[in-house]
Parts: structure tokens; sequence; C-alpha cells
């Protein structure tokens, strides 16, 4: 009985798989997959998961790969509004967002096709869009006045445009400059102008930074004159004010200006009498009138 | 029937039992070695959905082609782990690490990782070809070269590994975020430059440009979706190398210009600090003249209030007794002093000095 039960659960379970296989189909989360019936297509589905179909030749499956292919034109020259010569290149984040149109434009639904397709637009866009601005929309020192978002937002309306008008089941997903540069030649002329003002930017800082030193030492001169000049008036200032001070006592000195005028007399000849003075006196002055009141010697009698 | 073959085959019911006995056996046989290789191949097919995941990898199950999991959860990290056989999981193995790190291209010229080891560039020659030598447009119209190193960290793995292609093959990883992550720093570095002068890049706003820089690839892989968050964003910029010693003698006049201006400054400081000093020992000298004069004022009207009781009692013999005691000092400490007699006939005498005379010699023979 069991032997019995055991071959045709086999059998079962081998014709399920095959039906499987035969009957549903699994749709990867990366992929955009077009159902075709008797070749005609049918349906897409973008969805991941398991799905149901005939098998063939009933139904047949398409797959695409619907994540974002990133693209970029050739750097190439651009001509623009005020006659200057640009060198860009621009890259696109793009994706499949119409796998039956994709398939039906594109042949064999070739992503390389679609790529090369893709580029030609990007290009006649961009030589479209950038004609309309100047190189001082694209390099400026006040960046209210750079264009570069509004160029960006501009190629990539142009490029939206070109691809729903032709509907090749495409959608652009984002769009930037990668790259803006010069014509060989005009490097050449930038760098003489660069070096030309580093020469100047040499000078300027040489002669610059001379001045500007001569400039600090003179501010620090005639400031440092400022404030002795300063110190000065503080001291004629302190001066007066004890000269203000002192002047409250000399109504002392008026009791009798006789000896107040002695007494200044007296400590000035203090003070003036050092070890180097040389004295010459004579008998008139006191104390030396002193030999002039001794009694005469004999002699002289 | 069953006569007919019993007479005809004598041995038949012996035979019979033994070909069915073999035959039974053989099958029962047959049957245990598919019995065990069911067991078996079962074991096999769960086994095969064991699988390991490296330090360096993530995996992702696809079930049915839809990823398990949401966020972070749908990473499955280093170890081991188990799926469905195919074709109803599928392992998608990544090579990831928490960091990620690109390098932009738009601005840098042609080098070779040998030459980087080597810290070496390629020669420079008087123009740039744009094809190989890249390089950005300033503010002002120079050409500088510079890149960024961007480091990143995948904050939507749905978005990151599943959205964005690699070429045109269909497999898994990480180059297509990659890709995009580098565009992005492309156009950062391109439109960033554009608004900062040659000279702001490479020496006076190197933070504010690599700031500007960072911010503006944060803002384009937010709206381009990248599913990505910006950790480091690092910039190096570089005259071009036709012009680099013109750069540097430019440094090296700006140093000597601040070195100029720094010395200028010391010396500010110094004339500023000496011209206060000197300023404070005036007030000070003055301030100090004062008291002394008052002080002074003040003692001699005390002392004149003290001796004008005694003066006012006999001028003269005060008068007389202070300049003796004056002159007595006076006499005490003077080195020369020459009494002077009169001349006897009354007249003045005549003296006559010897100025700017030879000092003398403490101890020599003229002057013992």
């Amino acid at each position: 009985m069991k032997k019995k039960a055991i071959t045709p659960l086999i059998a079962a379970v081998l014709l399920v798989i095959f039906v499987l296989l035969l009957f549903t189909f699994q749709v990867p989360q990366s992929q955009v997959v077009v159902v075709s019936t008797f070749l005609k297509p049918t349906d897409t589905i973008t969805n991941a998961g398991l799905y149901v179909k005939w098998p063939w030749p009933v139904q047949s499956l398409t797959r695409f790969d619907q994540r974002v292919q990133i693209s970029e034109d050739k750097f190439s020259e651009t001509y623009l509004a005020d006659h200057s010569i640009l060198l860009a290149n621009l890259f696109v984040g793009w994706r499949i967002s119409d796998g039956r149109q994709f398939m039906n434009v594109f042949k064999n639904g070739s992503t390389a096709s679609a790529q090369q397709q893709l580029e030609q637009i990007l290009r006649s866009a961009k030589l479209a869009v950038f004609a309309h601005y100047g190189l001082s929309d694209f390099v400026n020192s006040d960046a209210t006045q750079l264009k570069f978002n509004e160029v960006e937002k501009d190629i990539q309306a142009s490029v939206d445009k070109e691809l729903a008008q032709n509907n090749y089941g495409i959608r652009i997903e984002f769009l930037g400059i990668k790259q803006i540069g010069l014509p060989d030649s005009v490097t050449k002329t930038v760098f003489g102008r660069m070096k030309a003002e580093r020469t100047i930017l040499i000078n300027t800082a040489q002669y610059g930074g001379e001045a500007d030193a001569a400039k600090i030492r003179a501010a620090a001169e005639r400031q440092a004159a400022d404030v002795l000049a300063n110190a000065q008036a503080d001291a004629t200032r302190i001066e007066g004010e004890g000269q203000a001070e002192a002047a409250k006592t000399l109504a002392v000195f008026q009791q009798n200006p006789d000896l107040a005028v002695f007494q200044l007399e007296l400590a000035a000849l203090k003070s003036s009498m050092n070890k180097n003075t040389t004295l010459f006196f004579d008998e008139t002055k006191p104390p030396f009138d002193i030999f002039r009141k001794l009694p005469a010697s004999p002699e002289t009698k | 029937m069953s006569d007919h073959e019993h007479h005809d085959h004598p041995l038949a019911p012996e035979t019979r039992d033994a070909g069915s006995q073999a035959l039974s056996e053989a099958l029962r046989s047959s049957f245990i070695i598919v019995q065990i290789a069911m067991a078996t191949l079962i074991v096999v097919i769960i086994l095969s959905g064991v699988f390991t995941v490296g330090p360096q990898e993530k995996a992702v199950i696809l079930r049915f082609g839809k990823p398990l999991g949401e966020g972070q959860k749908m990473l499955l990290g280093a170890g081991l782990h188990w799926s469905y056989p195919q074709p109803i999981d599928e392992i998608i193995r990544i090579p990831i690490t928490e960091i990620q790190k690109v390098t932009s291209t738009a601005g840098w010229y042609q080098t070779t990782p040998e030459q980087e080891l080597a810290g070496t560039e390629p020669p420079a020659g008087p123009s740039l070809d744009p094809r190989t030598d890249h390089y950005v447009i300033t503010a002002d119209r120079n050409i500088i070269h510079t890149r960024a190193f961007i480091s990143y960290r995948i904050d939507d793995p749905l978005t990151a590994i599943f959205n964005f292609a690699s070429g045109t093959n269909q497999q898994f990883n990480l180059a297509g975020i990659s890709n995009a992550v580098q565009n992005a720093a492309n156009n950062a570095l391109v439109a960033t430059a554009a608004r900062f002068n040659v000279d702001d890049i490479l020496t006076g706003k190197v933070e504010e440009f690599q700031e500007a820089v960072a911010q503006y690839v944060r803002e384009l892989a937010a709206s381009e979706h990248l599913g990505v968050v910006i950790e480091q964003c690092q910039v190096q910029s570089l005259p071009p190398r036709y012009l680099k010693d013109d750069f540097a003698a430019v440094t090296a006049a700006r140093v000597n210009r601040d070195k100029l201006i720094s010395d200028a400054r010391s010396d500010q400081n110094h004339i500023l600090s000496q011209a206060g000093a000197t300023a404070s020992s005036i007030t000070n000298l003055a301030e100090s003249a004062r008291v002394r004069y008052v002080t002074a004022i003040q003692s001699d009207a005390a002392a004149f209030t003290n001796l004008l009781s005694r003066y006012e009692s006999n001028p003269q013999l005060y008068m007389r007794l202070e300049l003796t005691e004056a002159l007595a000092g006076a006499l005490t400490n003077v080195q020369d002093k020459f009494f002077l007699p009169q001349r006897a006939d009354g007249k003045a005498r005549e003296l006559r000095l010897m100025l700017n005379r030879e000092p003398p010699q403490p101890g020599s023979a003229a002057n013992p």
C-alpha cells in the first residue's frame, strides 16, 4: 500500500513542477517584462513576483532592465549666446518606462540603440539650450547670476519633450552637466592671462606688504606720540593741582614774609653747598666776621 | 488452469516461489534504494539552501524575484543563512562594506595609479587637452584641477542596489550607484567651482569650497533619489601644472607680505607698550612730584609756624644763629675753602679762576 502511494506521489510532484515551469514565470525586482500573445505585445509587468502565462508558442516573454541607466554624451564644443565656445558634456539617468513601446521603437529592445539615440537627443538639446546662455551664466562670482540649474532644467525639458513626442518608452530620471571646458587653444591664452595675474599678485603682495607695514609703524608712532602728549598734559595738570593744593598753605607764610623768605634762602643755601663747592669768604661775612672781633695782638698794637 | 500448469511443470511452484521471492527481494532492495535516494535528495535540497555571506559582502534573497525584507533588514550580513532552493529563491551577493568610496573624474588631469602612489605628475604643457586633462573653470574664468573624494553609506538598499544598472548586464552590484554618485560629485564640482574664485578655492576659502561641494552632492543625492547618505566629502585642488611655479611664487610673496606685516605689528606693539610705559612714568613722576611738593610746602608751613614765635622774639638773633649753623654745616662738607682777608687799602681783591682745571688725583705727589 505504501509502495503504491509513493510512486504516484512522485509522479504528481514532477507533474506539478513541470506545469509550474511551463505556466509560470518570475519577474525580478530590476526587470520589466513584456508579455506577447502570438507575438503581439499584450501586457507589461513591472512589479517583481511570480506570474502565470500560457506556454510558448501562445505567449512569450521579453525582458528589459528597468533600472536607471547612466549615459553621457560626447565632450563637445557648443556656442554660447555671447559667441564664446564652451566644451561640455552631460550625464543622464534614464530608464525604460514603457517596455512595449521601447520594444517597438528599438530593434529587439536594444539598450545600446536606445543609448545612441539618447546621446543624439542630448547633443542637440545641449546645443540648442547653450546657445541661449552666455559664459557669465556658467561661471560667475555672484552666485545669484549663475544659471547652471536653469541650463540643466532647460536641457531636460527639451529632452523630455523629444522623448514624449517620439514615444520612445524612455523616461529621464535626472540630468546634469558633468564637465565644462575650453578649447585647447583657449587654455593657452587663459594660462597667459593667469600668469600675468600671478605677476600682479606677487607685486601687490610685495609692495603692498611693505606699504602696509610702513603704515602700521607710522600709525604706531603717531599713537605713541599722542599717548606721550596726553601723559605730559596729565603731568602738567597734576603739577597744577599740586600747586593749587600748596597755595592753600601759602597763607601761613603771610604771617611773616621775612621769615618765610629767610627760611627759603637758608634751605637753598644748604642744598647748594656740597662737597665740590669752592667757597671764598672774607672776614666781613658771618661767621667769619668773628676774625674782626678778635682783640689785636701786642705786635699789632 | 492451475492444474495444467502443475502437470506441465512439476517443479514450477517451487521455481515460481523462488522467482517471486527473488523478484520481491529485488523490488524491496530497489525500493529501499529509491527511498534512500529520495531521502538523500530531500536532505540535499534542504542543505542546498544553506549559504554563507562573507565579511566584505551582503546578500539579498529574492523570492520569486522580489527582495525579502525591507530597508536595512533586506541585507543579510556575514554568517550562515538559509533560503529555499531555486527557482523559488535566488541569492544576490553584493560586495559591500559599511562605507563606500568614490572619486570624481571631471576636474582632474589624467594620471595613473603608479603616478598617484609615487606622488608624481605627468609633464605639464602650455595648454590643456580637454579630452585627457580635465579641469574646472572658476568664477574668475581661471582654470584649476580639483577632485572630490566621496564617502557614502547605503541608506536605502532597495533603491541603491536594484534601481541603478551597471552597464548593460543584468548583474546586481554597486557599480551603478557608484557611477551615479560619481556623476553627482562631478556635477557638484563643476557647478560649485563656477562661483568661487581661483584663490578662494586654492587658499582663501578652502573649507568653504569643500563644504559647498559636499552640500551640492548631498542635494543631488537627495533629488536624484540615490538612496545613499554622503558621509564625507574631501576636496583636493591644484593649480595647473604649467603654472605651478607662478602660484608658488604668489604664495611665497604673500607669506613674505604677512611676515612684513607681522613684524610691523610686533614693532607697533613694542612702540605702543614703550609709549605707554613712558606715559605712565611721566604721570607717576608728576604725581609723586605733586605729593612731594605739597608735602614739602606743608612741612615748611608747619616748621614756619613752629619757628615764628622764636623769630618774632628776636629776628636778628634768630637769623644769625640759623645762618651760622647752616654755614657751619656747609663748611664741613665743602672741599675747597679760601679765606680772603680784605685788602688793607680797602679795595676789592681780584680773583682769577682757572676753569676746566685737571681734577686733582688723590694720593698723587702734587696732591698728597
